[in-house]
């Protein structure tokens, strides 16, 4: 049998009967508590949503398999708390559309995945609930804002977990982490379900243990919804006319990697080459202003975005108020962590009657540009090769990086989501016992390219999961 | 001329009558039990996207084409910011830089003559949940939260309260014709803001002032009113008017200042990412032309020139669309009846009948609709359009009394009865009312006192001239107050002039 089919096995293995359930739950669990990848678990309840569905298909690829969800994203009866104070509690009613459709075709919710509060971070230290660990090294996080999801999926155990892309929040992680993680075109997979952070920019996306894995699962939650309208089959009915061997554009700048990563861009460059596939040299004259015109836009849409969190209908409530408008400024104020009111009052800022010309409309505007640059460049390359975050997982607290230098390092991920394009970010192996990953863009709605390319990169390769990690003695 | 001139604008909010609320599929109803229509979607839970109505869109559009508007090509949603427990999210998706229709105007009746206003524009948005203060605690009810609602803004260009107030109820009718709202201004359906400013004359616009809670197009007057001299007086006592809104209140009628320039919001409009601009195609634009209508004052105009209706009449029966539907109903059930006009038969479809034989049966029809139905409904709490008068049987009640068949008395008594049992007027003349009463040896003694009161006829008839036959039968049928059956009355007065001869 082979890799695959041994995976399959295992994994069905451990969520068929209510018997098998109880023993993944205590492994889960068991493994979880190292790391602090969930915020709930329990495959039991996912299994009884599966069974609600009852046109779950056992056919699907994905049939049988657990996945994780990070907590920004809907599941029937799980909660919904997207790692802030301010949902504690609060027990989602329905289930989004992506995790819908994944219980279609038989996969079970097993468990919330920890974030950064509204995902707002690159550490998920931002969570108001617990400290996540790269399960590579526990003295490091696990990247952000889906570090739970990535963390869950290194360390073997889910094979698979729902994550979202803001501005690299499902990427970061996963180059942090070792595991694939795919960003899609904006609109290809319906954000119905996906709490709300910066909705011109955000996607699901998804976390995996292989290039196979993260297709399959696309290919599952991706498509038309009527419940979004920013939805489309673009890449369902996508005919992609590129084909090996590729033309990739590369940096040619890529002053401020840490050296691990600049190693790791040159060796896969050199594995293209050797691939038979053209290197152009690139350079984008937008980059430098991509990071600010990303928080201007993605802070004014998070401050309407978040307006809805007053204790008034769900979620916490300040106590033994008596009016409306201090009962909504005490839950607010205590509810809400100190990055979130940051991005809050700095989207109010730029909205400001009389002010938005300098700002808002500015970085649209700037965002326009961008989305153009990057178009041209796609009738020169096939795909562009870029970094994911300059540096490999860094130490908790603000020693190695403050949120200021976190916020600029941003400058790799945030292009994919101003421009809308597909990115997806890959693992290129160890560097100081540390993964290191980097991300290839396409145009909008080519991840099958992405896919493609990937998969021979990869070697037809699941990643390698993390020392102890849950999965690792059954399925090798 | 006036030391002051006037500004006056309005902006109007009707709820639109989709079965869906506009961004869910949640039921869009009046007065249902508190927190029954609702779901994710319009409670703003955590992760919900909108998805717009189709059917508010062309409802939009349809009163943009009404107000003569220019239609957007690609009409885009924003939000609107601010905080508010009966608002879900806290932010109103509602429509700013790019609305549904923008540079419209209206022309509608004042005692002056037709005025025509300009429109500013016409947009879509959500409305909110309601508040209900209970003691020292408030309620929400959120079945009215994201129901969809259609905002039309005037410009300043009433000159006197009385033109708001026919402005108002012109509108009312209009949207009411069109489908797209009841127009119910007590339940809240139809709503009113006004905005007045007044200046010395010659000098412009003045200074601003909004007033909320006109929640009748008399109150929108009354206000106006109040707030003119209100204005008047403090510029003419030296005073300067702020800028500010204020509300009315009713039981003291006047208005009291609730909020100024300075506490005012924010709102942050920026484009709704949620929902990309919609751009309307050709087979949009098609439903939405094919459901227009032909609009009260249009039709007003056109049936008062037709069929020379009253003023009164005209606006009678163009006040309400299913009663002018009715009377025009009523009327081509003339046209394609033929007989009695004198155009003989085969012209059913197209035959124009002879203008003067229609103007009758229209002025009857005009008279008997306002007067005897509107009683009888009323007095049996029917409104016409489901009652069992349909415009055929109304037609052959006005025939009947206009050739003469029956008298007025009986025209009543057969509209009661059509109306009690929900039969065709003939019949029931024949069965109920001429039913005891049709006694052929009475019906042949008046016939004989008839025939004796007007040899000359009688001479005429047999000498060939078959038009006295009609105006014996309408002699013999006044005689018996119109309760004779015209068969009999005829066969018999043939057999006697036959005998006669």
């Amino acid at each position: 049998m082979n890799e695959v089919g041994r995976k399959t096995l295992f994994w069905r293995g451990l969520t068929g009967s209510v018997e098998q359930r109880k023993r993944y739950n205590k492994l889960i669990t068991e493994a979880d508590s190292e790391i602090s990848a969930f915020l709930e678990i329990n495959p039991e309840s996912g299994a009884s949503l599966l069974r609600k569905n009852s046109e779950s298909q056992t056919s699907s690829p994905l049939s049988g398999l657990p996945f994780g969800v990070k907590d920004n994203i809907a599941v029937e009866k799980f909660q919904l708390t997207c790692g802030s104070k301010i949902l504690n509690s609060f027990v989602s009613p329905y289930s989004a559309t992506a995790v819908s459709r994944l219980l279609a075709a038989g996969a079970v919710p097993v468990g919330k995945a920890n974030m950064d509060e509204f995902g707002m971070g690159s550490s998920t230290e931002n969570s108001a609930y617990k400290t996540t660990v790269n399960p590579w090294d526990h003295a490091k996080v696990p990247g952000g804002s889906s570090g739970g999801s990535a963390a869950a999926v290194a360390a073997g155990l889910v094979p698979f977990a729902l994550g979202s892309d803001t501005g690299g929040s499902v990427r970061q992680p996963a180059a942090f982490c070792g595991t694939y993680g795919l960003k899609p075109t904006y609109g290809s997979v319906s954000r119905y379900g996906l709490v709300a952070y910066a909705s011109s920019l955000e996607c699901v996306g998804v976390l995996a243990d292989s290039v196979e894995m993260t297709k399959n699962v696309f290919t599952v939650i991706g498509g038309k919804d009527p419940m979004d309208q920013t939805s489309s089959n673009g890449s369902v009915n996508s005919a992609d006319a590129a084909a090996q061997p590729y033309t990739i554009g590369v940096l040619s700048k890529t002053e401020g990697l840490d050296p691990a990563v600049a190693e790791a861009y040159g060796e896969t460059i050199e594995q293209m080459k050797l691939l038979g596939w053209k290197i152009r040299e690139i350079s984008l004259n937008t980059q430098e202003y991509v990071v600010p015109a990303y928080y201007t836009i993605a802070t004014a849409e998070a401050s309407a975005n978040l307006a809805r969190y007053t204790g008034i209908r769900y979620g916490m409530r300040e106590k033994d108020i008596t009016d409306h408008e201090n009962m909504v400024r005490l839950t607010r104020e205590n509810g809400f962590g100190d990055e979130v009111k940051l991005r809050i009052l700095l989207g109010t800022y730029v909205l400001r009657s009389g002010f938005q010309d300098q700002y808002y409309v500015r970085a649209q505007k700037i965002r326009t540009l961008i989305r153009n640059e990057i178009n041209t460049l796609f009738t020169k390359v096939d795909m562009i090769l870029m970094p994911v975050f300059p540096t490999q997982a860094f130490r908790f607290g603000s020693q190695e990086m403050t949120p200021y230098q976190q916020k600029l390092a941003d400058k790799y991920t945030v292009t994919a989501n101003l421009a809308g394009i597909p990115s997806l970010s890959f693992p290129t192996g160890l560097k100081s016992g540390l993964p290191v990953g980097l991300q290839l863009m396409a145009p909008d709605f080519c991840e099958s390219r992405l896919f493609d390319a990937a998969g021979v990169l990869s070697g037809g390769r699941s990643i390698q999961l993390a020392p102890g990690a849950m999965s690792a003695g059954e399925v090798s | 001329m006036a030391l002051f001139q006037t500004f006056v604008g309005l902006e109007i909010h009707i709820h639109l009558l989709t079965k869906t609320k506009v961004f869910c599929g949640c039921k869009s109803a009046y007065g249902d039990k508190p927190n029954t229509n609702i779901c994710p979607v319009c409670l703003g839970y955590p992760g919900v996207l909108p998805a717009v109505n189709k059917e508010a869109l062309k409802m939009s559009y349809m009163v943009g084409t009404a107000l003569n508007c220019e239609l957007s090509p690609h009409t885009l949603f924003e939000r609107k910011n601010y905080f508010y427990p009966d608002m879900t999210k806290n932010y109103q998706i509602s429509q700013f830089s790019d609305p549904v229709g923008v540079n419209g105007w209206f022309e509608f009746e004042t005692d002056g003559g037709i005025k025509r206003i300009r429109i500013h524009d016409v947009h879509l948005e959500e409305d909110a949940g309601k508040m209900i203060h209970d003691g020292n605690r408030t309620l929400l009810d959120y079945n009215r939260a994201g129901t969809s609602l259609l905002e039309i803004v005037t410009e300043p260009d009433f000159s006197t309260s009385e033109e708001a107030e026919n402005f108002l109820q012109s509108f009312q009718r209009m949207v009411r014709y069109l489908g797209v709202c009841d127009g119910n201004m007590e339940e809240g359906s139809l709503r009113c803001d006004a905005n007045i400013s007044i200046n010395k004359t010659g000098k412009g616009l003045g200074t601003k002032v909004e007033i909320k809670n006109l929640n009748s197009s008399r109150f929108v007057r009354k206000a106006l009113q109040y707030e003119y001299k209100r204005q008047a007086k403090t510029i003419k006592n030296g005073g300067k008017i702020v800028q500010e809104t204020r509300l009315w209140i009713e039981e003291k009628q006047k208005t009291r200042s609730m909020r100024t320039k300075e506490t005012a919001h924010d709102y942050r409009y920026f484009p709704e990412p949620d929902i990309p601009p919609f751009v309307p195609d050709e087979m949009f634009m098609q439903s939405v032309n094919d459901s227009m209508v032909e609009l009260p004052f249009v039709r007003k105009q056109r049936l008062q020139k037709a069929y020379s209706l009253t003023e009164e009449f005209a606006v009678f029966i163009t006040e309400d669309k299913f009663r002018a539907d009715f009377f025009e109903a009523v009327i081509s059930a003339g046209a394609g009846a033929g007989t009695g006009t004198g155009t003989g038969t085969g012209t059913a479809v197209t035959g124009t009948p002879a203008p003067a034989a229609i103007a009758a049966i229209a002025a009857t029809a005009a008279k008997w609709l306002k007067g005897e139905t509107v009683k009888q409904l009323g007095r049996r709490n029917l409104e016409l359009s489901d009652s069992p008068l349909s415009p055929i049987r109304f037609f052959s009640l006005m025939k009947m009394l206009s050739d003469g068949t029956i008298h007025a008395n009986i025209a009543r008594q057969l509209l009661e009865l059509t109306l009690d049992q929900d039969e065709d007027p003939e019949i029931l003349l024949e069965r109920d009312v001429l039913a005891g009463s049709d006694d052929d040896a009475e019906i042949a003694e008046i016939i004989d006192s008839v025939l004796s009161n007007n040899p000359e006829a009688a001479v005429q008839i047999q000498e060939g001239n078959t038009k006295a036959v009609g105006f014996l039968m309408g002699q013999v049928m006044k005689a018996s107050q119109g309760s004779a059956d015209p068969k009999t009355v005829r066969i018999l007065l043939m057999e006697k002039l036959t005998n006669k001869k």
